[in-house]
């Protein structure tokens, strides 16, 4: 079975088919996963902030890199579920898409360094380095990058 | 107003932005919307008392405010260019009609806050808000939204 076949398999299915079939599903769990990308992004930035030493910055990093990591990781569960359902709905144009591709290399990428960073914050971060300053940058342009990505997939064609 | 809102669809700068620009002008506009929704949204969880309630709320605000307004802006300007691509369709769009209005229910909110609630803010700095303060950051947070919910259906009629 190749990609194709599995996506009609899937737009098949009466789980897709419920979702396709009312009306306000699409737009509504696009609501919900945008919601949630809003307050992963802030949060993420306010992260990479404190990081370069800015934002929140009073609060010692390593008490408060377990609270921007449990948020963060809860966010991205419930955008993991959202993703997840649009697929199911729309298989044809997501799992073939090269946008897609590239949202879900970089959403890995951005993944590491937060895995990374918030590891290294929590083990008493005191003074950050440069490469703690670049790495942070990077996720931020990543996560910019991946929102792109996630629009485009609207726009570019399913090979 | 219908003719002022061809000439503006008619323009050179809205018939390149959606014969070519949309996708690029749309990704920014999200881009600007996370920033502004999501630094609205934590400044809101201090406000309502669900999270640092160890700092100051007006550390909060401070450090967090100045990112909304300057995405603000950036969301303004890039809709604005969205608006003017397909002006005399959006101004019969009943999602983005809902969606100025919320807009406006979110700037009379803040300014009552600002204004109102916000004189005694030296009384409830640290710690739980008062309930007026509370309820300025749920209404806020759900307006907030309601506005993602509303701009996202803009697409779909």
């Amino acid at each position: 079975m190749n990609l194709h076949q599995f996506a009609d398999w899937l737009s098949n299915t009466s789980f897709s088919q419920t979702i396709q079939v009312t009306s306000w599903a699409i737009p509504g769990i696009q609501t919900i996963h945008i919601i949630c990308l809003a307050a992963l992004f802030a949060t993420a930035l306010m992260f990479s902030l404190r990081i370069a030493g800015r934002g929140l910055s009073t609060e010692p990093l390593h008490t408060q890199a377990p609270r921007f990591a449990r948020a963060i990781w809860m966010l991205i569960l419930v955008l993991l579920i959202t993703g997840l359902l649009l697929i199911t709905a729309e298989p044809g144009r997501t799992i073939t898409n090269p946008a897609f591709y590239a949202k879900m290399i970089m959403l890995a990428l951005a993944l590491a360094i937060t895995l990374w960073l918030t590891g290294v914050a929590r083990r008493q971060l005191e003074s950050p380095t440069a490469v703690h300053v670049a790495a942070a940058t990077i996720a931020m342009l990543l996560w910019i990058a991946i929102i792109f990505c996630g629009r485009f997939i609207a726009y570019v064609e399913s090979y | 107003m219908t003719e002022w809102l061809e000439w503006l669809q008619n323009s050179p700068l809205a018939v390149s932005i959606s014969e070519d620009w949309f996708p690029w002008v749309e990704s920014v506009h999200v881009v600007c919307l996370a920033v502004v929704a999501g630094s609205i949204f934590l400044v809101d969880s201090r406000l309502i008392g669900w999270t640092s309630r160890h700092l100051r709320f007006t550390y909060v605000s401070d450090r967090l405010l100045p990112w909304t307004w300057g995405a603000f802006i950036g969301a303004a300007i890039t809709g604005t260019l969205m608006f003017i691509a397909g002006a005399t369709n959006y101004a019969h769009n009943t999602p983005f009609l809902i969606k100025m209005g919320l807009l406006v229910l979110a700037a009379v909110n803040m300014l009552y806050f600002q204004f109102v609630t916000f004189r005694s803010v030296q009384n409830w700095d640290t710690g739980k808000p008062i309930p007026a303060a509370r309820a300025a950051g749920a209404v806020s947070l759900t307006v907030w939204c309601l506005v993602i919910g509303f701009g996202r259906w803009i697409g779909f009629v």
